[in-house]
């Protein structure tokens, strides 16, 4: 992930650098992200993000978070998504599957079946990917630029933000920012 | 006028130094026994150093200056949101508890932004009650010359805290701004020792303007009387906190009548503070000067 923050000043502009870069690890979605760009305007007090979204992770299925021990009794070796599996357990198969311990699984079920239980998705990355990069970027804007606009380009999400209402020309110049970093990550 | 200063050492021959400071008309406000290891905050009359650091000498240990102790500091942020706590506000309040300070945290309910920050005059209130404040504001130079309006309003000694090194603003400590982690790097700690440092200052100025017109009582004498009076209850945390020129309490309203009658030298404490209730915790007592009320002998 490629962070560039430009217009507050050499302090602002290292600080705010460190913030998307920890921000985004804290919430996970780093290797989603290929690029972040920030422009601070202090003095109109008006800021723009926008965040280039990259590859995502592959979905994780069951096979990636679970070894089968015996024919009907599985254990879970990334605990991590312990509480979506078990979700996706019971939805699918209701009471058939039964967790026993911490760790332990009973599902009964024909080779057919395990197969297909094999590649159930646990859960896919892809699902609130935005929701949290938009929560990420709700972190690192200042908390009191509460007037939000958003600027729709495939791939990218980009917030304009500020205190006072945002006007055309901010809009305008926000966009224009966004299509020369387009030209940017195109480049790199 | 007492010197606040703190012994780290061990349990060898402790109780001597205790006796000591009793000795010495000295007071003990903070006392923590870890096992082997030892922690005072001692409050004695200055020219009564030499005979402490003589004793301290005997027993082996360290004797450091507290140069915040004996004052209660308010750590003021724009709001408690994510972006402002806990980082860099509890590096903050933490780095001045170790200096000896008693420090609490408030968030401004609307405190954020640059043209849109406010300060509520309850807030001015609970901010005046204590002896000094620390501002922290963000990154930006703008929004701190803009925000410095708001400490304005204020009527204690007070330190802004910021991110951009090179303003030129009173009182105020550059190199913070926001962060996302622990202060734990050298240059960090440089940082916070400054900014300890010119908090000292502003508090040492405070000192010498009571010095000037010196109290009834010191806030130490007053706060051993009282807790000879009402002793704290078990498991609670400093019911009495000394401030420069008066002390907090937290007590119960059935105790507010008692602790008027407690006797300080000849003079009862109603006749020598005024008391009034915090708008933040317990009651507040204000010390009045010997040369309003005479002295308590």
């Amino acid at each position: 992930m490629e962070v560039e923050v430009e217009g507050g000043g050499d302090f602002a502009n290292t600080s705010y650098t460190t913030i998307c870069q920890d921000t985004f690890r804290d919430l996970g979605v780093r290797d989603s992200i290929d690029r972040v760009y920030l422009y601070v305007d202090p003095k109109a007090h008006v800021f723009i993000i926008s965040v280039k979204i990259g590859r995502v992770t592959s979905p994780v299925k069951v096979d990636d978070v679970t070894r089968q021990e015996t024919q009907e009794r599985y254990r879970i070796t990334n605990e991590k998504y312990a509480p979506k599996l078990l979700a996706v357990l019971g939805d699918k198969y209701g009471e058939r599957a039964q967790q026993l311990s911490r760790l332990e699984i009973n599902l009964e079920l024909d080779e057919k079946e395990i197969e297909a239980l094999k590649a159930l998705i646990v859960y896919d990355p892809r699902e609130d990917l935005v929701t949290r990069i938009l929560d990420g970027m709700d972190r690192i804007l200042p908390e009191g630029a509460r007037v939000r606009c958003p600027i729709s380009l495939p791939n990218r999400i980009t917030i304009i933000a500020s205190e006072n209402s945002i006007t055309e020309d901010w809009k305008k110049k926000a966009e224009e920012m966004v299509r020369m970093q387009e030209g940017v990550s195109e480049d790199v | 006028m007492y010197k606040i200063m703190m012994f780290e050492g061990g349990v060898y021959k402790f109780n001597e130094l205790k006796e000591l400071i009793e000795d010495i008309g000295g007071f003990i406000l903070q006392e923590s026994v870890m096992q082997s290891e030892t922690m005072l905050h001692i409050a004695f009359p200055e020219e009564e150093e030499r005979t402490i650091r003589n004793k301290i000498k005997d027993l082996g240990g360290k004797f450091t200056k507290l140069p915040l102790a004996g004052a209660e500091i308010m750590i003021v942020a724009p709001s408690l949101g994510k972006h402002h706590a806990v980082n860099p506000i509890c590096d903050i309040a933490e780095f001045l508890r170790r200096e000896g300070a008693i420090t609490n945290m408030m968030g401004l309910a609307r405190g954020v932004g640059k043209r849109i920050a406010q300060i509520t005059a309850e807030e001015k209130k609970i901010i005046d009650e204590f002896d000094a404040a620390v501002f922290v504001f963000g990154d930006f130079k703008e929004c701190i010359e803009e925000k410095k309006k708001l400490c304005d309003q204020i009527e204690v000694p007070y330190l802004i805290v910021g991110g951009p090194p090179d303003l030129e603003l009173d009182h105020y400590v550059g190199g913070i701004g926001r962060k996302t982690d622990r202060m734990r790097r050298k240059g960090e700690i440089d940082t916070l020792k400054t900014m300890t440092a010119e908090l000292g200052k502003i508090l040492d100025e405070k000192r010498l303007e009571v010095e000037e017109d010196p109290l009834a009582a010191s806030p130490p004498f007053i706060e051993e009387m009282i807790e000879m009076f009402i002793p704290p209850k078990a498991g609670e945390e400093l019911p009495v906190i000394i401030q420069l020129d008066g002390l907090r309490i937290n007590i119960e309203e059935e105790d507010v009548g008692r602790i008027k009658d407690v006797e300080v030298g000849k003079k009862k404490l109603s006749e020598i503070c005024e008391l009034k209730k915090s708008l933040f915790k317990g009651y507040l007592l204000k010390i009045k000067t010997e040369a309003e009320v005479g002295g308590i002998y």
